[in-house]
């Protein structure tokens, strides 16, 4: 087990290496830099360099990207070149609240409501619950969250003025962009475990434990579950990931400060620094996450402990 | 087993519940203000407070006023500092910290008089001393701020300090006493009152500024102000709260007690606030244009920002001048801006920018009239006669950005010419810094480019052809008449001859067929009925809000 985690550990220090050097290099053909480029065009190119040397731009590209590895290994980010005075790791520090929370409340909310209507559908299989259970969950994987998002901002803020339309003042600011964001994972949630249980539920010890007159409930829980939910356990590493860090359509409805638009925005202006920053921490949040889950496999299934895979 | 697996979802849900205590609602979550949720429309008369609602369209990225330069930083600034002076609702400057200025015969020398009574919002008094840390400060070679040529365009010494070649004593700027400042220009600079309204040219109090170090303007307690409002709260991704600023010379005439200005980059989700009462003005996107123009709160400003077609006259066709003024002349710059654009842009039948002021309070555009209108025969028969010149028809790929409002100009303009011309131009659209750098390369045949102003007067747009150091995003034009024309206008002190040097260069140059003008740049906006006295400028640092009220 002890080896296991070192090993994966190492895995990740490399898996993170190889991705800040790509980013780095393919981050540098974007064409311009991170100042008002309108401006700079004035500039003969004579000028424009000088002006770049100032913030070490001027630098060949290998030069620069010992300098960056050499501060990131130092925990250093550097400073923002679009927020300007700003450390990357403040601004990450400060931006991540608002989206962690959108997203855990949407994965929360998203497995739970998932969960207990593919557990409906499968036992409910062929019926009108089925039916109608699977039609939300094409509608939910059809319909782009940002459509949602627009109606419930629309109906629900505007038109009857329930929640606030938008901004982020108190806790009932967050309650339509996480219903936005879980309606992606309830759709993907309920299909899965409604295909996984329908599948248990033909296996020999389901059947067994019915014969024993089992009740119903304790079916379920005790023995369907369990093995029903491995599967989903599997796409719920990429989905927790992209939740948690932030939604760009979502934030930006909703007013949100969080994270999401930070990416793109960054990507758009230049701001290497930034871009750095923010593809390393979702990439190391990314690893983790899956990490865990990967350990969580063993406490959900036993026979899937690590140190039994031995060979 | 069963208790383990009820022990994780345990543990999810109480992260789920740290997460949530940790997290930091905006300002107005504290119990003070916590009532204003969902009713902004009410909050505008509690207690008796005059309360302004506006939005930013983007994060505000840096309210450092030595190196920022984004509009959005700006509008905030512009309401919190205030420099030598302030601009009215004409664009004309009136006396804010300084009481009066006297402007030597030459136009070289300009002696400033401050106020008595202007303080720093701490109670510190402003003085002359102010203004030249804060100009040295933003020349300085180490602040390295974009918008340094402001100052040292025009600040006699400056370019020599900013390039490090000199000392600081070398710059013109004299503190003659705590409440006089004397500046001495390179040439004669009839707008140079204007600059002084600028951000960059804000005064900064040292001791503060270096008590703060480098977090200095990073939060809003690590901001010194002078201008009618103080910050009360600032997040970059949020926004900022502001009240008025009781240390505020003119205090009396602020109408306005508090101001909100959030962050909101959906420009639907700010039509929703809008409607919802949450907001009291809000800019229109084209699309939306349609269904509210009619209404009695719209209303739509121009900015001094230029669309235009620039021609590269190294590559073919554009070698050839026919071609050039053909196309200058096939399309309908009327029906671009009223059919495809709707949204406040005016046709452009000149380069420099509507109501840019021209002289003795008449406006460059109104003295100079209309220089170029669509004139289809003509064009046509321009076309021919470069047609044959070239012996046979040119392939034309034009290029824009990759915008909406730029791809529908270009495709535009390729249904223009395929009309009038019966040509087929290829478009070429790339991202905004993508396209700047193909174009300084010299890397294209036509390109659709755009100039928004630095301050009032023409020279601003009639300058960038002036010998280019970067000749190829210029389309590569030299023309010595051009030159000497706007060359001889920069150190003109004869107002009238000066005005007239500048109107021929805006002629040479579209006569030359150097760009053809497409558009002026407009925002179409909603205002709630009682609001007034807005005041937004076309350049440099809008909104102000110093004179608004609320009915």
């Amino acid at each position: 087990m002890k080896k296991y985690f070192l090993l994966r550990v190492m895995n990740i220090i490399i898996t993170l290496f190889i991705i800040a050097t790509a980013t780095f290099f393919l981050m540098k053909q974007l064409p311009g830099s991170p100042f008002d480029e309108e401006r700079l065009s004035n500039l003969s190119d004579d000028q424009r360099i000088e002006f770049l040397s100032r913030y070490g731009l001027d630098q060949p590209l290998s030069q620069q990207y010992i300098i960056y590895m050499k501060n990131l290994v130092t925990g250093d980010f550097g400073e923002s070149f679009y927020f300007k005075g700003q450390e990357v790791a403040d601004l990450i520090k400060h931006r991540i609240g608002p989206s962690a929370l959108l997203g855990a409340q949407a994965v929360v909310l998203g497995i739970t409501i998932g969960i207990v209507l593919g557990i409906i559908a499968a036992f409910r299989h062929n019926t009108i619950w089925d039916f109608s259970t699977m039609f939300i969950a094409v509608i939910g994987v059809s319909v782009p969250n940002f459509v949602f998002a627009a109606l419930l901002q629309y109906y629900v803020g505007l038109k009857l003025g329930l929640l606030p339309v938008a901004f982020w003042e108190s806790y009932s600011s967050s309650i339509m962009p996480t219903i936005a964001l879980s309606l992606m994972v309830i759709a993907l949630i309920a299909r899965f475990t409604r295909n996984e249980m329908l599948e248990v539920l033909q296996q020999d010890y389901i059947i067994t434990a019915r014969a024993k007159g089992v009740p119903q409930f304790k079916v379920i829980y005790k023995h369907a579950i369990r093995n029903a939910l491995i599967p989903v356990l599997t796409i719920l590493g990429p989905i927790v990931v992209s939740l948690l860090t932030g939604s760009l359509v979502i934030e930006n409805i909703f007013g949100v400060p969080g994270i999401g638009s930070l990416f793109v925005d960054s990507i758009k202006v230049n701001d290497y620094t930034t871009i750095m920053g923010l593809t390393l921490f979702y990439s190391a949040f990314f690893v983790l996450t899956m990490l865990i889950i990967d350990l969580l496999y063993g406490v959900i299934d036993p026979r899937i402990r690590i140190n039994g895979a031995k060979e | 087993m069963r208790k383990s697996w009820s022990k994780w979802m345990m543990l999810l849900l109480f992260s789920v519940m740290v997460l949530l205590t940790g997290c930091n609602f905006g300002e107005s979550s504290k119990p003070t203000e916590a009532e204003g949720d969902g009713k902004k429309a009410a909050e505008k008369e509690e207690n008796g407070e005059k309360v302004l609602n506006l939005s930013l369209d983007n994060d505000i990225p840096d309210l450092n006023q030595l190196k920022t330069t984004d509009g959005i930083s700006f509008s905030v600034l512009n309401n919190v500092m205030e420099g030598l002076y302030r601009l009215d609702e004409n664009n004309e400057p009136q006396p804010a910290m300084a009481e009066t200025y006297k402007m030597s015969d030459d136009g070289l020398t300009y002696t400033f008089t401050l106020k008595d009574d202007i303080k720093w919002s701490n109670g510190d008094a402003v003085t002359a001393e102010n203004f030249k840390y804060s100009w040295l400060r933003a020349m300085h070679p180490d602040t390295a701020g974009s918008y340094a040529s402001i100052l040292t365009d025009y600040i006699k010494g400056g370019a020599e300090y900013a390039a490090g070649e000199s000392k600081e004593d070398g710059v013109a700027i004299e503190v003659k006493d705590d409440k006089t400042l004397v500046v001495e220009l390179i040439q004669p600079t009839p707008f140079f009152v204007d600059l002084t309204a600028f951000v960059t040219y804000f005064p900064l109090n040292k001791t503060f500024v270096e008590e703060k170090g480098n977090k200095f303007a990073l939060t809003y307690d690590a901001i010194l102000y002078n201008g009618p409002f103080v910050l009360t709260s600032y997040d970059q991704a949020q926004g900022v709260t502001m009240k008025r600023n009781e240390q505020y010379w003119d205090n009396d005439k602020v109408a306005i007690d508090k101001v909100n200005m959030k962050v909101i980059k959906e420009q639907s989700t700010a039509l929703n606030l809008y409607e919802a009462g949450d907001l009291d003005k809000v800019y229109l996107a084209s699309a939306d244009v349609e269904s509210y123009q009619d209404s009695s709160e719209f209303s739509s400003e121009t900015e001094f920002r230029t669309y235009f077609i620039q021609f590269n006259l190294e590559k073919e066709p554009f070698t050839n001048e026919n071609i050039r003024k053909a196309m200058q002349l096939a399309y309908d710059q009327q029906v671009l801006a009223d059919v495809i654009l709707n949204n406040g842009s005016k046709p452009a039948y000149g380069l420099i920018a509507e109501e840019m002021s021209g002289l003795d309070g008449k406006s460059f555009r109104e003295i100079q009239g209309e220089i170029i209108k669509p004139n289809i025969e003509k064009a046509k028969e321009l076309w021919a006669k470069g047609v044959e010149e070239l012996g046979g028809t040119p392939q034309i790929e034009l290029l824009t950005s990759d915008d909406t409002l730029s791809k529908d100009t270009g495709t535009f303009l390729q249904s223009e010419y395929k009309k009038n011309l019966g040509i087929d131009i290829k478009l070429v659209t790339q991202p905004f810094s993508g396209r700047l750098d193909t174009m300084r390369a010299g890397d294209y045949q036509v390109g659709v480019n755009r100039w928004g102003a630095d301050y009032n007067d023409s020279m601003t747009y009639l300058d960038l052809w002036v010998e280019p150091s970067n000749p190829p995003f210029r389309g590569n034009y030299s023309n010595e008449k051009y030159d000497e024309l706007v060359n001889t206008a920069k150190i003109e002190a004869n107002n009238q001859v000066r005005i007239d040097k500048l109107l021929e260069a805006e002629k040479v140059l579209i006569e030359d067929g150097v760009i053809a003008p497409l558009y002026f740049d407009g925002l179409a906006f909603l205002q709630k009925p009682g609001v007034k006295g807005i005041v937004t400028h076309p350049y440099g640092a809008s909104p102000d809000l110093k004179w608004a009220v609320i009915d």
